[in-house]
Parts: structure tokens; C-alpha cells; sequence
């Protein structure tokens, strides 16, 4: 069941003590007492104060007591339906399941040079529809594939992305923030008929403007489901130290539960540990460390304690196209996902952290996803399995267990096959060209895209689509976020005969 | 004595001790040391990190850690300077601040630290800078650059929108302007009439001390 997500079907990892985690939720409990949080939105900190907390409006500062943190926790579902436009894929997110999503880059590369591009229009469009085919791609996380594409100005982006996904996938969604655009997000998910996922992004350390406070009250009290994320670099914008790490981060992420709660008492809630360090060389979040996976396997174990679903740190490599460091540092990363207790990851189709996404990606990693997957559903113990009585009759050489109804029966289940990994003999491989996994996702994704159809909106929900992206485009104008000339390349962008697709 | 104070103040730049910089600095005005002498010492200390790290010995904590060092000690110097009506020597006064609704801090600080390890004299303004206080800046401190990071497409804007705020109050012609940050391209820069653009920390530098007219120093 693929399209439900993955069932862990063991205890997950604990890499804590039961002293270090409650250590942990101690520190986490005085950062929010003691430091506090600056929220800058005078209605949520009035909100705060009514409830219990400590309010300095100056500072826009909020200390919040234990009493509230706890009561919030509790009151947060440990696990949420999400409903996608094809109920066959919506989720269950939370409990011992993993769901995977898609991973965002902001530009595309060229697959000769692998250098980054901007993407066009029937790249973006192209990218979700092999997205939509995959099927351990759960759910679409924001702004996927790509933060943005050729001719749509900056402000556009998300809600052009968000039209896009609609369009061509019937999974799950979830949608970021940016200049009011959760408004319209909202809007076009209510006239399709579909719930969406919105996003409140904390700024570490210990701060939340204003747009992201917004976005919270604009899901919460639509009684839709909300992703609370930071996104700290450790030894930048939080402690060096990884307990450090998780103390700041979880302070951040629970100071925003704790202000859903208080909006919608049951809102649906994700959290999500975003971490990195930084690269001491460059001053850029180093993705793909090992230390991450630390991070994340112990903020897992602690979300699954206290019954909040999490979002484990999205998979970024470091390197700048699909290779041996790229394979690793994903591998770890959704590797870890899978045995701590993580409920979803964003995992494909980044190539370099987030600045570049590309489908080939997303097309390796369905398989090393797949195998992950396969992980975590074990293997079952019973007389049938243990064989024993097969073994007794096969006995030694030269029985053999290849032509056994048992064999046939069972390999398949037992056995995970990847799509475009390269299993030949070396004859065989020396005779088919020597192609390597890299090749093999390239005519994947041919072959995707000539036969993967998506489910079309109907043509009311498709107007509806249209009629929303254009009352945005006029709030922006009249905004002056979108200039004259921007106006100008995008509206000759949309008289493609082929528009919206291309 | 004065030789005994001046190395504490180096040590304490190399040391990255905030605290014991500005002491020593102090230290240094009470016994009468000639402020631009302090100050040359200091310029030694923090090229010595600024080398350190482009040689790779160093890392970033601790060029930021020199550079803050830096940073708490050269007004308690600077205020010397002006008091005695002496003349120092910097490669130039760059205004440096991440623009408005973008809150990214890291690579501002790291362009900051190395302009000053180069011998800058280096106003941080900080995150989140409106143009109105880049205007500001710019006026108060003389600057002979404006250096504005954004990191993300929708913050990008912001850097023309200071540049047209520069115009508008007739200064745009009196400062050099560097842009840079994740979202910006050279194509970005050249379309809002930025004087220089790298995609790097090392680099910009480099770009300061072309818009300057100074050769790297070797």
C-alpha cells in the first residue's frame, strides 16, 4: 500500500535514555518560560496572554508556562487524515507510518552540464506529472518541483506551483507563505474541493514574523491541517551542539502548536524538524551531514512520545548531481527516517540541497525509497515462512528451492525490485551499452511521460483554478509586487497555445 | 607598558575575546597610545585570522569571532582618533545590511567579517533593513560602498527598490553598490544597476576592493 504511506512494523529506534529525553523536554519547557518567544503579531500575543502566557508587548515577547505547553500537546491529534483529490491517496499522517514527499529545488539542471536553470513552465508542469506517477511519492510538499519557473514573477510562484500540482496530481498537498498567498491558496483548494496542508515557518532563534503567524490563523481557523517548521543551522541559528539544536528547535516548533491550539483547540498539526550545521567553510547549511540524522532520529523519538506527528529534516545532498556522495547522504538521511520514528520526509528529487530539483532524481530515489519501504514492513514469522517442512523435503544438494510453489509464492512479497537499478550480469552489461542506473531513470522517465496520464480537474474546478491565479495576479499588481514588465513577459507567457501546460 | 597593552589587544582579536579587546582598547586610550598605532595593530591581528581562514587553517567561528572582537574595540579606538583629530588610513567605509522582509544573517555576517579582516571599516546594519535605513547609513557613516544580501526570489526586489531610494535622495552616484545573497544572479544585479556582484564571501572582497580602486594586497 504504497499510496498510504509506509508502516514501520517495529519498535522505532530510541537513541535516547528516557533521562535524556525528558532532559531534553525540560530544557525545551524553560527556553519557552525563561527566553520566551518574539512573535510579532499583536492578535496572537493578545491570544497568548488569555491563555495563560506572559506577554511583554514591547518586546513582542511570549513566555509560555509548562502548564499550557503540556495542555497543547495533548490536545494535538497523534495522527490526522489528509485528504487528497483521489481518496486513494489520501493519507493517515502520524502513528508508525512514514509518507514520503516530494523535495524542492529552486531551479532545474541541465542534465549535460549539471548546471542550475530556471525551469519553464512545461518543465514544472512535466516534473508533477512524473511526481504523480511515482508511486512512493505520497504527498507534495510546497512549492514542488520547483520554487518557481520561467516568466511568473516571484510573488506568483507559490500559488502557480500550487495550480500546477492540483492539476496534474490527485495527491495530497501542502502549501508555504508568502505575501498573503496562503489566502489564495485556500480559496483555490476550497473551489476544488480539496483540503491542503499550510505551513507556519518560525525564523530561528526564537522568532516568528508576522506572515508565517497569518498563515497559522489563516489554517487553523479554516479547520485545516498545519506544518509548524523551523529550519535552525546548528552553530549559526542555534546551538553547535545537537542536544542544543533540539532544545531551540523544539521550543520554536512547539511555541507555534501552542499558539494553533489556542486559534482551533484540535487543530491537526505536523511539526517539523528542519536541521542542519553549518559549513564553517562557506557560511551555507551543510546538508547531507551524518549529525543531522542524529538530530532527527532524536527529535523523532521525542514527537513520538509526546504523540505529534513529525516531519523529519528534508533529504538535501550536498553534492550537485545523482552520484555516490549524493546516494549516501540521501540513503542516510531516509534511512534513519525509516527506523526512527519520522511520519514523513521530503525525499525526492533534490539534487543540491534546495536549489536544485530534478525528475531524474526523483526517479532514483523512488527506488532507494522503495527499499526503505520494503525495510520497514520486515518480514513475517509463521510455519509457513520458516519452511521447515519445505526444507526437510528439498534436503541437501542436489535439492534446490527454485521450482517450489513456496518459491513462487513468496519471492516477490520478500524480494523489493528497483525500477532502474542496474542488476545485469557484466556480459550482459558490456552487450546493452554499459548503462548505468542514471541511464535507466532517463527512459523511465520517457516512458512516464508518454504514458502517465493525470486525472484532469473538471472544467468547473479548472476555471475555478484560473479565475483564483488571475485574482491574484491583479491583488499583486495593485500591490506593486509584479511590474509592468514583469506583467508584460507573464501575460505573453500565458498565450501559449499549449498554456497552462506549456 | 604600551608594547605590553598593544600585544593584549592583538591577543585578544586572535583570541576572539570580545570583552578583553574592548578593555585592552581602552587600556590603550588611558595610557595615551597613539590610536592609529592600535589601530594598525589591530588590522594586523584580524588579517592574521582573515589569512588563517583563507588558507583553510581557520573556520568560520573563528573569523567571526575575531571579526566581533574587532568590531567591540575599534569605536573606543575611532572615538580616540576623531579626539585627537588624527587621520587613519581604511580601504574604505562599507555599509553592509540584509534588506527588508528577508532575515537571513549568516552570509552578511561572513562578507562583514572578511571585509573587516581585509581592513574595511565595516557598519553592520543587520537583517531586515528598510531602505529608508540603508539612506540613513549610508549618510551617517560616509560609506564609500553599500553592501544588501537576499537570499530568497520574493526579497530580491528590495535591492532595487534601496537603489531607486538612492536616486531619489541624490546619493545614488556618492556610494559603490555590491549585491549579493542566494537569489542574485550577475543578469539580477546588472538589471537594477548594482555595481558588482560575487557569489561568494572571498569574492566579494575581492569586488570591494576593485569598487574601491585598490589592489589585493598580497
Amino acid at each position: 500500500m504504497a499510496g498510504k504511506g509506509f508502516t514501520r512494523n517495529f519498535r522505532p529506534l530510541e537513541i535516547l535514555t528516557e533521562e535524556e529525553v525528558e532532559a531534553i523536554h525540560r530544557g525545551m519547557l524553560e527556553v519557552l518560560w525563561v527566553t520566551g518567544v518574539r512573535m510579532e503579531h499583536e492578535r496572537a500575543l493578545k491570544l497568548l496572554e488569555r491563555n495563560g502566557c506572559k506577554v511583554d508587548h514591547d518586546e513582542m515577547r511570549v513566555r509560555i508556562p509548562s502548564a499550557v505547553v503540556e495542555e497543547c500537546l495533548r490536545k494535538t491529534p497523534s495522527s490526522f487524515h489528509a485528504p487528497a483529490r483521489d481518496s486513494k491517496n489520501s493519507l493517515m499522517v502520524g502513528g508508525n507510518t512514514l509518507c514520503l514527499a516530494v523535495a524542492p529545488g529552486n531551479h532545474t539542471v541541465d542534465l549535460d552540464t549539471w548546471e542550475p536553470r530556471p525551469a519553464t513552465r512545461k518543465e514544472n508542469y512535466e516534473g508533477v506529472t512524473i511526481l504523480d506517477a511515482l508511486p512512493t511519492v505520497h504527498f507534495f510538499s510546497p512549492y514542488t518541483p520547483y520554487f518557481g519557473f520561467k516568466d511568473v514573477p516571484p510573488c506568483m510562484a507559490m500559488l502557480e506551483s500550487l495550480a500546477a500540482r492540483i492539476r496534474n496530481s490527485t495527491k495530497f498537498q501542502c502549501v508555504g507563505f508568502s505575501n498573503d498567498s496562503e489566502v489564495f491558496a485556500i480559496k483555490m483548494a476550497q473551489a476544488v474541493g480539496i483540503e491542503i496542508l499550510g505551513t507556519c515557518a518560525f525564523a530561528p532563534p526564537l522568532t516568528v514574523y508576522r506572515d508565517a503567524v497569518e498563515s497559522a490563523f489563516r489554517f487553523a481557523e479554516a479547520g485545516l491541517p498545519l506544518r509548524i517548521i523551523s529550519g535552525q543551522v546548528m552553530g549559526g541559528t542555534a546551538p553547535a551542539t545537537i542536544a542544543g539544536g533540539i532544545v531551540t528547535n523544539n521550543a520554536e516548533v512547539i511555541a507555534g502548536l501552542v499558539l494553533a491550539q489556542l486559534i482551533n483547540s484540535g487543530t491537526r498539526i505536523l511539526v517539523k524538524d528542519f536541521s542542519a550545521s553549518v559549513n564553517m567553510r562557506s557560511g551555507a547549511p551543510a546538508f547531507g551531514g551524518i549529525e543531522i540524522c542524529l538530530h532527527n532520529a532524536a527529535s523523532n523519538q521525542i514527537f513520538q512520545k509526546y504523540g505529534v506527528p513529525i516531519d523529519d529534516t528534508t533529504a538535501y545532498p550536498n553534492s550537485k548531481m545523482p552520484d555516490y556522495q549524493s546516494s549516501y547522504e540521501k540513503a542516510f538521511r531516509i534511512l534513519t527516517a525509516g527506523l526512527s520514528g519520522a511520519n514523513t520526509l521530503l525525499f525526492h528529487g533534490s539534487v543540491h540541497g534546495e536549489l536544485t530539483h530534478h525528475p531524474i532524481q526523483a526517479i532514483l530515489d523512488d527506488d532507494s525509497a522503495g527499499m526503505v519501504g520494503r525495510f520497514m514492513e520486515g518480514f513475517a514469522v509463521n510455519d509457513e515462512t520458516l519452511a521447515v517442512d519445505l526444507i526437510e523435503k528439498v534436503g541437501p544438494i542436489p535439492g534446490h528451492f527454485l521450482d517450489k510453489a513456496h518459491t513462487r509464492k513468496w519471492w516477490k512479497s520478500e524480494q523489493f525490485l528497483p525500477k532502474v537499478a542496474d542488476r545485469l550480469t557484466y556480459p550482459e552489461w558490456m552487450n546493452k551499452g554499459k548503462k548505468v542506473c542514471l541511464d535507466y531513470a532517463r527512459e523511465r522517465m520517457e516512458d512516464i511521460l508518454t504514458t502517465h496520464k493525470p486525472t484532469p480537474l473538471t472544467p468547473g474546478q479548472e476555471g475555478d483554478v484560473e479565475r483564483i491565479l488571475e485574482e491574484a495576479r491583479k491583488f499583486y499588481k495593485d500591490r506593486g509586487l509584479i511590474t509592468g514588465e514583469e506583467m508584460a513577459t507573464y501575460r505573453k507567457s500565458m498565450k501559449s497555445p499549449h498554456y497552462p501546460y506549456e | 607598558m604600551s608594547a605590553e597593552i598593544l600585544e593584549n589587544l592583538k591577543k585578544a582579536i586572535t583570541g576572539y575575546d570580545r570583552e578583553r579587546a574592548a578593555d585592552w582598547a581602552r587600556k590603550a586610550v588611558q595610557e595615551g597610545i597613539d590610536p592609529i598605532k592600535a589601530l594598525d595593530v589591530m588590522t594586523v591581528a584580524i588579517r592574521q585570522i582573515g589569512d588563517g581562514f583563507g588558507k583553510g587553517e581557520l573556520w568560520l567561528p573563528d573569523l567571526v569571532g575575531a571579526a566581533a572582537a574587532m568590531t567591540a574595540a575599534t569605536p573606543i579606538i575611532e572615538e580616540e582618533i576623531k579626539r585627537v583629530g588624527a587621520k587613519r588610513e581604511s580601504l574604505g567605509t562599507v555599509v553592509i545590511g540584509t534588506v527588508y522582509g528577508d532575515i537571513h544573517t549568516i552570509g552578511k555576517t561572513m562578507v562583514a567579517s572578511l571585509l573587516t579582516a581585509d581592513g574595511f571599516a565595516v557598519k553592520d546594519l543587520g537583517i531586515n533593513v528598510t531602505a529608508e535605513s540603508f539612506v540613513k547609513g549610508i549618510n551617517e557613516y560616509r560609506a564609500d560602498i553599500l553592501a544588501m544580501s537576499a537570499l530568497m526570489t520574493t526579497t530580491a526586489p528590495e535591492q532595487r527598490k534601496v537603489i531607486e531610494a538612492l536616486k531619489k535622495e541624490g546619493i545614488r552616484d556618492t556610494v559603490k553598490i555590491m549585491v549579493g545573497g542566494g537569489a542574485i544572479t550577475q543578469e539580477f544585479a546588472d538589471s537594477i544597476g548594482a555595481d558588482g556582484y560575487d557569489p561568494t564571501a572571498p569574492g566579494a572582497v575581492e569586488l570591494a576592493r576593485r569598487l574601491v580602486g585598490t589592489q589585493r594586497r598580497k
